[in-house]
């Protein structure tokens, strides 16, 4: 046993966390079984009644706790509490405060914790907005709140069983070997934590994983109505608090993968906004088959068709929530994924197995129960009607989002694979077409249904004015079609169909609007989602179809025709291109000079890489735009992976010029230039330079440098020095020369970074009161020692892309409020 | 039959045929000996860096080629060519995955993942001067 009375550490908060912990976990269970008992007392409204007040009272001070817990660690966090681990392995001192509240969701607990908060907040709005199906599906959320609170239980029963892991766990727990715990005051020893990934410390680490895991917590919603429904036998009160649900997980969670794609777009180096990447994807396949259930839910809300597709859609949404956690947390990706998640071992594995098969079995027994008794219409529908083509469209985001599942998932089926035919399964070598060669096919056909449903009715549509309608924006569609492949040099097959759909998408979605709904914007947010995701498809395709590097190394690698896909990796892999100092390099239409870099004191770590861009009229060379990116990396960041490089990019309105740094040059350890001595006597007098050439302009004493702190008895002259580069550009320059107390001699120099020049005022040599000479030192690095790798990329059309985004969000939230302000129970 | 049954049989198969041609996408992890049997296709290799013979890279060269030897999960070993940037602390890591074909004695990499040892499962702390 351990008898060490530790000092200096500070129990309390963590004491106080972990009874909250419990305190949620009890407080949920409790409101399960409240809530559970309410519904099964519903005969008999006096005892229901308080089986719900208890329910509800037990909810709440499980929120209450949530929110506490939340609290707890925050405290531990914001006070640099390093005894905990949780603290320890996350924050440190030099942190930005901004960032401190993102450390909260770097851990694996941090993240549980997040979606359990959300779970508890989207709780409290059912409670106040199910009416009669408070009971039931508030006894699920609790339930599902149960489980989630088992993540961050932390019981332990013996070394390598045990059920979550708690947040406030101590470093001294985490680490029982550690030769350091063996003293009490070893506190006094561990200053500091380890800090936030640097990847990580980035504003959309901020916002990304809030909206995510919100959007997350809210396919619960649906889920807990879907179970509600059957378990109440009533197929009708659900349906409108379950669209307006849907809608918000659909717009939320979309929100929430494109915001992914923004952060990876803008400061990750994938190289773009998606690159199918098994995390990517695990997020993406729940919003499908959600955008599939919402679908046919407003099939069934209109026809009473297509119940069973829509409750196995919605439930299986919040079980591929919890699958994508599986994937995702347990390190099962491994070896296929870029995110950095560390696994927690075989317990999370197998807890969160236990919890998908409960949630799983308690799905299939409620549909297998109520199977026989569901709605049902017999009668067959029309060919030309919305439902057909809603059900149609929600059939093949189904299947798309299978596709995505069982690629994504090799890692967890290939062990079983390998034991039935004895190959090694990996994923595709080339993930990103083996997605799009499937997906786009995918993309063409809900584009081109999710126009036309819009002029379609529930149950008969007339086929000739239907015929018409589409007619004439399939018309208009092939124009622009023409005109965009010609204008892009769009011209593979796939690719002008996926064009024309997009065209179409845009054309009829906008012209629905306008002539059917007339503008009436309460109406109309079927019809901008659906322009939205139009727009989205032709941002995807015009960014995607037409990227390309600019970087091109063209350093006798031949580029000969592209035969097979290992070519085109290859040609890949030829699109960094080294840069040294001062020497332009030509990229596409532009000039790049690497200039320099500029380390930042402060908190902040990164260095800065400034490269010109530069584009010259061809005949006259006069320089007619430029602008200067500042790729960063991190260089060292403390002593751990040593480079992490963020993009800096050229904004335009129909393009991105997209940079990032890939290598730089170490310049400490491949800097061997010294200071070389030279005398100026007169005004006027040169010095040359290795490329160009400097004037000395005579003394001053008028100083004014940031560097200099004037003190009494100074005697402190500048010499002004004027350099001149071989293109003949000026730069004036003032290294300063102090003698402190008539004895200290302070140099202070002056440099010109461009040119690698450093200037140092070595000496003052006093001969007469006219006369006197300077040793100016000049030490000039030797350009070849200070190179970046470059990779440039051109990204067209990028914008059209978030506006789609941007509009088919917003197109949610129309319907939302669309649907929530309709009276009754439609 | 009802028309759903069509469409949904129609779009059943049309799964089924994707689902043959996705099969035939998914790539295997193998091992040099057993990559050098089909030269020119690509795999995985699951291996470790071979750090007893000299890396080479020298962007001013060529910032796109990299060559170092590694050893498969069978023991053999091999040269390896990347056609990229260096992997910054490749010296580090654990494991390398790694995604090319061979030609001849050496393999031919366009992608490289490794697996670094996390900071965290060191059991050791960072001590500051306290």
């Amino acid at each position: 046993m351990n008898t060490i009375q530790y000092t200096g550490e500070h129990l309390w908060p963590g004491q106080l966390g972990h009874f909250f912990v419990i305190l949620s976990f009890v407080a949920a269970l409790l409101s399960t079984f409240s809530y559970f008992s309410a519904a099964r007392t519903e005969h008999d409204s006096i005892v229901s009644r308080k089986w719900l007040n208890m329910g509800r009272w037990s909810f709440m001070t499980h929120a209450l706790s949530v929110i506490m817990i939340f609290g707890a660690l925050f405290y531990i966090i914001t006070h640099h509490l390093f005894e905990y681990h949780y603290a320890w392995e996350h924050s440190s001192l030099d942190m930005p405060s901004e960032y401190l509240l993102s450390c909260f969701w770097e851990g694996q607990q941090g993240s549980f914790m997040l979606w359990t908060f959300w779970h508890a907040i989207l709780g409290l709005v059912v409670m106040r907005t199910a009416k009669h199906l408070e009971s039931r599906t508030m006894a699920i959320i609790a339930l599902v709140q149960v489980l989630l609170c088992t993540m961050i239980l932390g019981l332990y029963f013996g070394p390598d069983i045990k059920i979550g892991s708690t947040p406030f766990m101590l470093l001294r727990h985490a680490m029982q070997n550690a030769p350091i715990f063996s003293t009490p005051d070893y506190m006094r020893s561990v200053t500091d934590g380890n800090g936030l990934n640097v990847l990580l410390q980035n504003y959309w680490m901020v916002i990304h994983p809030p909206i995510l895991f919100l959007g997350f917590a809210l396919t619960l919603i649906p889920f807990a109505y879907c179970i509600a429904a059957l378990w109440k036998g009533d197929y009708q009160s659900f349906i409108k608090p379950l669209i307006a649900w849907s809608l918000a997980g659909g717009a939320i969670l979309g929100t929430g993968i494109m915001m992914g794609g923004a952060w990876a777009y803008e400061s990750l180096n994938f190289g773009g906004y998606w690159a199918w990447d098994p995390v990517e994807n695990a997020s993406l396949v729940p919003w499908l088959t959600l955008i599939g259930g919402l679908h046919t839910l407003l099939v069934y809300r209109s026809t009473k068709r297509a119940f069973i597709i829509t409750f196995v859609l919605l439930l299986l949404t919040h079980l591929l929530i919890w699958y994508s956690t599986f994937l995702t947390r347990t390190g099962i990706l491994g070896k296929t994924s870029v995110h950095a998640f560390t696994g927690d071992g075989t317990a999370l594995t197998y807890h969160l197995l236990a919890v998908i098969g409960l949630l799983l079995v308690l799905s299939v027994a409620m549909l297998v129960w109520r199977w026989k008794k569901v709605p049902r219409v017999q009668s067959e529908e029309e060919l030309l009607s919305r439902e057909f083509w809603m059900f149609v469209g929600a059939v093949i985001l189904f299947l798309s989002s299978v596709e995505i599942a069982i690629t994504t998932s090799i890692p967890v089926w290939a062990p079983l694979a390998k034991w039935i035919t004895g190959k090694e399964f990996a994923p595709p070598t080339d993930p990103v077409a083996h997605y799009n060669n499937i997906q786009i096919w995918v993309a063409i056909i809900v584009c081109l249904l999710s126009s036309m449903v819009l002029y379609m009715k529930y149950k008969k549509t007339d086929s000739r004015k239907l015929g018409k309608q589409l007619g004439i924006s399939g018309a208009a569609a092939l124009v622009f079609t023409a005109l965009i492949a010609l204008g892009q040099e769009i011209s593979s097959g796939p690719h002008l169909l996926l064009l024309f759909a997009a065209c179409f998408g845009i054309i009829a979605s906008i012209a629905y609007g306008i002539t059917v709904q007339k503008g009436k914007l309460k109406k109309m947010g079927p019809s901008v989602a659906h322009w939205g995701f139009a727009i989205m498809l032709m941002g995807i395709l015009l960014s995607s179809y037409n990227k390309h590097a600019i970087s091109l190394n063209t350093s006798g690698m031949s580029f000969g025709l592209k035969k097979n896909s290992q070519n085109e990796t290859i040609k890949e892999n030829m699109e960094n291109v080294i840069m040294f100092r001062g020497m332009p390099v030509a990229m596409g239409e532009y000039w790049a000079t690497y200039i320099g870099d500029s380390s930042v004191s402060g908190k902040d770590l990164r260095t800065y890489y400034k490269v010109l861009f530069e584009k010259r009229d061809s005949i006259s060379k006069v320089v007619t735009e430029s602008f200067m990116l500042y790729p960063d990396a991190f260089m060292n960041p403390k002593g751990e992976k040593g480079f992490s490089a963020n993009p800096s990019t050229k904004h335009y309105w129909n393009r991105d010029i997209f940079t990032y740094i890939n290598s730089a040059a170490d310049k400490e350890k491949n800097d061997t230039s010294t200071y070389l001595s030279h005398t100026v006597q007169k005004v006027g007098d040169s010095v040359y330079l290795n490329n160009g050439y400097m004037i000395f302009n005579g003394f001053s004493n008028d100083i004014k440098d940031k560097r200099y702190q004037s003190a009494e008895g100074d005697l402190a002259v500048k010499a002004r020095l004027s350099v001149y580069d071989v293109n003949g550009l000026k730069q004036e320059i003032a290294p300063i020369y102090v003698l402190r107390d008539r004895q200290y001699i302070i140099q202070i120099d002056d440099t010109v970074e461009a040119m690698g020049l450093y200037a140092r005022f070595g000496s003052l040599n006093v001969y007469s009161k006219d006369s006197a000479t300077v040793d100016v030192q000049v030490r000039q690095t030797n350009p070849m020692d200070d190179f970046i790798v470059l990779k440039a990329l051109v990204f067209p059309y990028i914008n059209v892309l978030w506006i789609g985004v941007i509009l088919m969000v917003f197109g949610f939230i129309i319907s939302i409020t669309d649907v929530v302000s309709r009276k009754g129970a439609l | 039959m009802k028309k759903t049954h069509i469409v949904l049989l129609v779009l059943i198969m049309a799964a089924i045929a994707a689902l043959i041609s996705i099969f035939g996408d998914f790539s295997s992890y193998e091992t040099f000996e057993s990559a050098a049997r089909e030269p020119r296709k690509s795999y995985y290799i699951i291996g470790n860096l071979d750090t007893t013979q000299a890396m080479h890279y020298d962007p001013k060269v060529d910032a796109n080629h990299f060559t170092f030897f590694a050893t498969d999960k069978a023991g053999n070993k091999s040269k390896v060519i990347f056609n990229g940037e260096k992997p910054r602390d490749i010296e580090k890591s654990e494991q390398i995955v790694m995604m090319g074909y061979m030609d001849g004695e050496t393999f031919h990499c366009s992608r490289i993942q490794m697996k670094c040892p996390s900071k965290y499962k060191k059991d050791q702390i960072a001590v500051g001067n306290g």
